[in-house]
């Protein structure tokens, strides 16, 4: 499906594409310059080449599986690849793949700033994103104009309200978590302004009433993969009503401030307002509070913690999450994956053991 | 701060320290006559250790007294220290301090600690050390001081920074982060402009909590005194590239502690003198760190804490010495940079090009620099399960350098501190048949 979308956009209008890594980046930047952004989360599976051991197997899948598929000339439909600084392992890649050898086509890199919001990262986040959409420009064979880069900050202000709007109303949408995902996770590699398209088809189907009848959990984590724990879930009488995927929710914004008559100013505005991600340093007191607030919008009953194994960012926070909701009397399972093609047995039997505690909740409630 | 526990910090470090030293030594010198001369592959040992030793146990003594007495601050090893020393702030390492619990074979029983509380094995073994000396209350070096500041960088791994985050969650203490974008090529002006900015925030925040602000002079002054304590780490490592090398890269990864922990001061520059002094009489006097150095071998990454002892004799058993590690000239090459006639700028541009900030040709040409300049016979990379920053490229580095340099090179999968993670048997066996490419 994508290897078509990357066709169909390049011979339908001309535009090139150029893969992500995970997580956060600028994609307006991306939009407003007529590329198409696909990520690339590993793929799941195993990986598709020996590069995967060019890294230690203590390093996470998406790493290995990424330079695998990069190296194995899996990506050649992409005219560059852009690594934002997710993390330790991802920025080694990045230097690993173009440096070393892997990737020969243009390489991109976005530096993030961690920690909270202050003048000193406004300022450093302004002129990264500026030098990326300088050096971009040169890829895409356009120049970035502010009613371009308006256009396109526009643009995904809406998807963001759609997807949203989505996943605050789960309970009302009639759709399974698998399919609801898939339709979520083509925002990942459609053109932009198709995808709204779909996901305002979705939101018209939205009911007044609640339709989902099982057991609403919080899930937070890095990436729904294998899907199957969706349906895992769903089967076994619960729901996902609240996301925190830092594939999914976690880059929904929510709260950006007004746009301003500065695009540049708006984009960073929007930087900032994202969900709060250990990937960046969010403080985490700051990130217990988003989860309470989304687990307590969504009626969970329980949190499902799935984590990447060897994904530090991730596995730094699991201990707060536990006190968190313990605190809380909410029952939180944690589940460690590294991308497998499916869901192992006992996986499947902890989410069915799960969502029978979290029914016999409701009875005792 | 009180004047009872100010005094009770100068009392421990100038009078009761020194009184047990003293009580120390000559309980040492009745044991060693009993004891007599030891064996094995090594050449004399440094007299310079009696003198760390002391240093550093003076630092831990007099930092039991440290809160409540003088500013304190929890700090990364790649922190920018210069204004936390020119404010008065007594430092903690907790990277050292995990290091020594590493050595004393601990991580074990605090990683269980940490584990219990829901961290995982897979996270970094120092993390889980520290994090499992806070959570029980225990410590090897008596008691560690509770910060009021915690001071992050995150030059060498983006990991101090999810680490210093459970600290403030634990410790309930302001957290300050000096943040280095990561160095590709070479750093842009809104990087170093960046990093520049949040030391100017640093030295404010850090200000107001000390209770004083930063004395521009001291500052100054304190920066001299950290570039030549580089300098003078750096001559000692330089003294190994005589041969015989003076000592081993394994007494290097024990005589960094002054470096890391009391960079900015007057007594680590005192004892680098010290032991360079004695390194130059050793070469001079043809003495080596080994009996016999018949190949000189380069390291690559974190030392194996837990295994050091018994890597260092399986190797010198056969004439095999480190003469150079990565790790340790890390500390000697970065902070030369700083600069007394720009403290603050000097150090953004300083702090933002260390070795783990910047892109794997750079650190493929370091290694290529060291491997030449101290002549040696073949490479051990450490693949460290427990920094994946220091270990990821290193299966490329291996073989660029074996195939431009044309000397054999070992990827040598351990940890830094977590004995689990170390297969001993089929890791000694890899080690053995490396050393034999060389017969």
């Amino acid at each position: 499906m994508r290897s078509e979308e990357i066709r169909t956009q390049r011979e339908r209008h001309g535009r090139r594409a150029v893969a992500v890594l995970p997580i956060h980046y600028p994609k307006e930047l991306l939009t407003a310059l007529d590329l198409l952004s696909v990520e690339l989360w590993g793929p799941p599976g195993p990986p598709r080449g020996d590069d995967a051991g060019r890294v230690q197997s203590y390093v996470c899948s998406v790493v290995r599986n990424a330079l695998a598929f990069l190296a194995g000339g899996h990506a050649e439909a992409v005219d560059g690849v852009l690594f934002p600084h997710t993390c330790d392992s991802i920025q080694q890649l990045a230097t690993l793949a173009t440096d070393l050898g892997g990737w020969r086509k243009p390489a991109f890199t976005f530096l993030h700033p961690r920690g909270a919001d202050r003048p000193s990262a406004r300022r450093f986040v302004e002129a990264e994103l500026r030098r990326l959409a300088g050096t971009l420009e040169a890829l895409s064979g356009h120049l970035l104009t502010e009613e371009r880069l308006a256009a396109a900050l526009a643009l995904h202000a809406r998807i963001d309200a759609a997807r949203a709007a989505l996943l605050d109303g789960r309970s009302r949408l009639a759709l399974d978590d698998t399919r609801l995902y898939a339709l979520l996770r083509r925002g990942e590699w459609r053109w932009p302004a198709d995808h709204l398209v779909e996901l305002e088809g979705a939101l018209a189907t939205l009911s007044e009433r609640p339709v989902q009848r099982g057991a609403p959990v919080l899930v937070t984590g890095y990436v729904p993969e294998p899907a199957a724990l969706l349906a895992t879930l769903n089967e076994a009488g619960a729901f996902v009503a609240a996301d925190d995927y830092a594939a999914v929710g976690r880059r929904v914004v929510r709260a950006a401030p007004p746009p301003s008559a500065d695009p540049w100013r708006t984009l960073v505005d929007r930087y900032f307002a994202a969900p709060p991600c250990p990937t960046r340093g969010a403080d985490v007191a700051v990130r217990m509070h988003h989860l309470l607030g989304l687990a307590e919008r969504g009626g969970a009953r329980g949190v499902v913690v799935h984590v990447l194994k060897f994904c530090e960012p991730e596995l730094f926070d699991v201990p707060a999450i536990r006190e968190t909701f313990a605190a809380r009397g909410l029952p939180v399972l944690v589940l460690e994956g590294e991308l497998e093609g499916q869901l192992s047995g006992q996986a499947v039997t902890r989410l069915e053991a799960f969502a029978e505690l979290l029914q016999g909740a409701r009875g005792a409630a | 701060m009180t004047a009872l526990r100010r005094a009770q910090y100068e009392v421990a470090g100038r009078v009761a320290f020194p009184l047990l030293t003293a009580l120390d030594r000559w309980q040492h010198r009745l044991t060693r006559s009993r004891k007599g001369p030891g064996g094995g592959p090594f050449g004399p040992p440094l007299e310079s250790v009696k003198r760390l030793k002391e240093l550093m146990s003076h630092h831990y003594f007099q930092g039991r007294y440290a809160d409540g007495a003088v500013p304190v601050a929890w700090v990364t090893s790649g922190f920018p220290v210069e204004v936390l020393r020119a404010l008065g702030y007594h430092t903690v390492y907790p990277e050292n301090h995990a290091a020594l619990c590493g050595v004393q074979r601990l991580t074990p029983e605090y990683s269980d600690v940490a584990e219990a509380r829901g961290y995982s094995r897979d996270l970094c073994s120092y993390v889980r050390t520290d994090l499992g000396s806070l959570l029980s209350g225990t410590t090897p070096v008596g008691r560690l001081p509770r910060p009021q500041l915690l001071a992050c960088c995150t030059n060498i791994c983006q990991t101090v920074l999810y680490w210093y985050r459970e600290l403030a969650r634990h410790l309930d203490v302001p957290l300050v982060l000096v943040d280095t974008p990561f160095v590709h090529g070479a750093a842009s002006p809104h990087q170093l402009a960046y990093v520049k900015e949040q030391l100017e925030e640093l030295c404010l925040v850090a200000g107001r909590i000390s209770g004083a602000p930063l004395d521009a002079e001291r500052l100054v002054e304190v920066t001299r005194t950290a570039q030549e304590g580089s300098r003078l780490w750096g001559e000692c490592l330089a003294a190994s590239r005589a041969r015989p090398a003076p000592w081993t890269g394994i007494d290097g990864f024990f005589h960094i502690a002054p470096i890391v922990t009391l960079r900015g001061t007057e007594p680590c520059n005192g004892y680098y003198r010290l032991l360079r002094d004695e390194l130059n009489d050793r070469v001079a006097r043809g003495v080596g760190g080994l009996k016999q150095e018949r190949h000189r071998l380069l390291w690559d990454n974190l030392p194996v804490w837990f295994a050091v002892r018994r890597f260092s004799t399986l190797l010198a058993e056969r004439g095999f010495n480190f003469v150079s590690t990565s790790y340790t000239n890390a500390w000697a090459e970065a902070g030369v940079g700083i600069d007394p006639n720009d403290p603050i700028g000097s150090a953004a541009r300083t702090y933002t090009h260390i070795i783990l900030n910047q892109d794997l040709p750079n650190r493929l040409d370091i290694l290529r620099r060291l491997s030449r300049d101290y002549a040696v016979d073949g490479a051990i990379l450490h693949s460290d399960r427990s920094c994946k920053p220091y270990s990821i490229g290193q299966v490329d580095l291996r073989e660029r350098l074996s195939r431009e340099l044309g000397i054999p090179v070992l990827l040598l999968e351990a940890d830094h501190n977590d004995p689990r993670s170390w297969a001993a048997e089929p890791g000694e066996n890899r080690l053995a048949a490396f050393m034999e490419q060389f017969e």
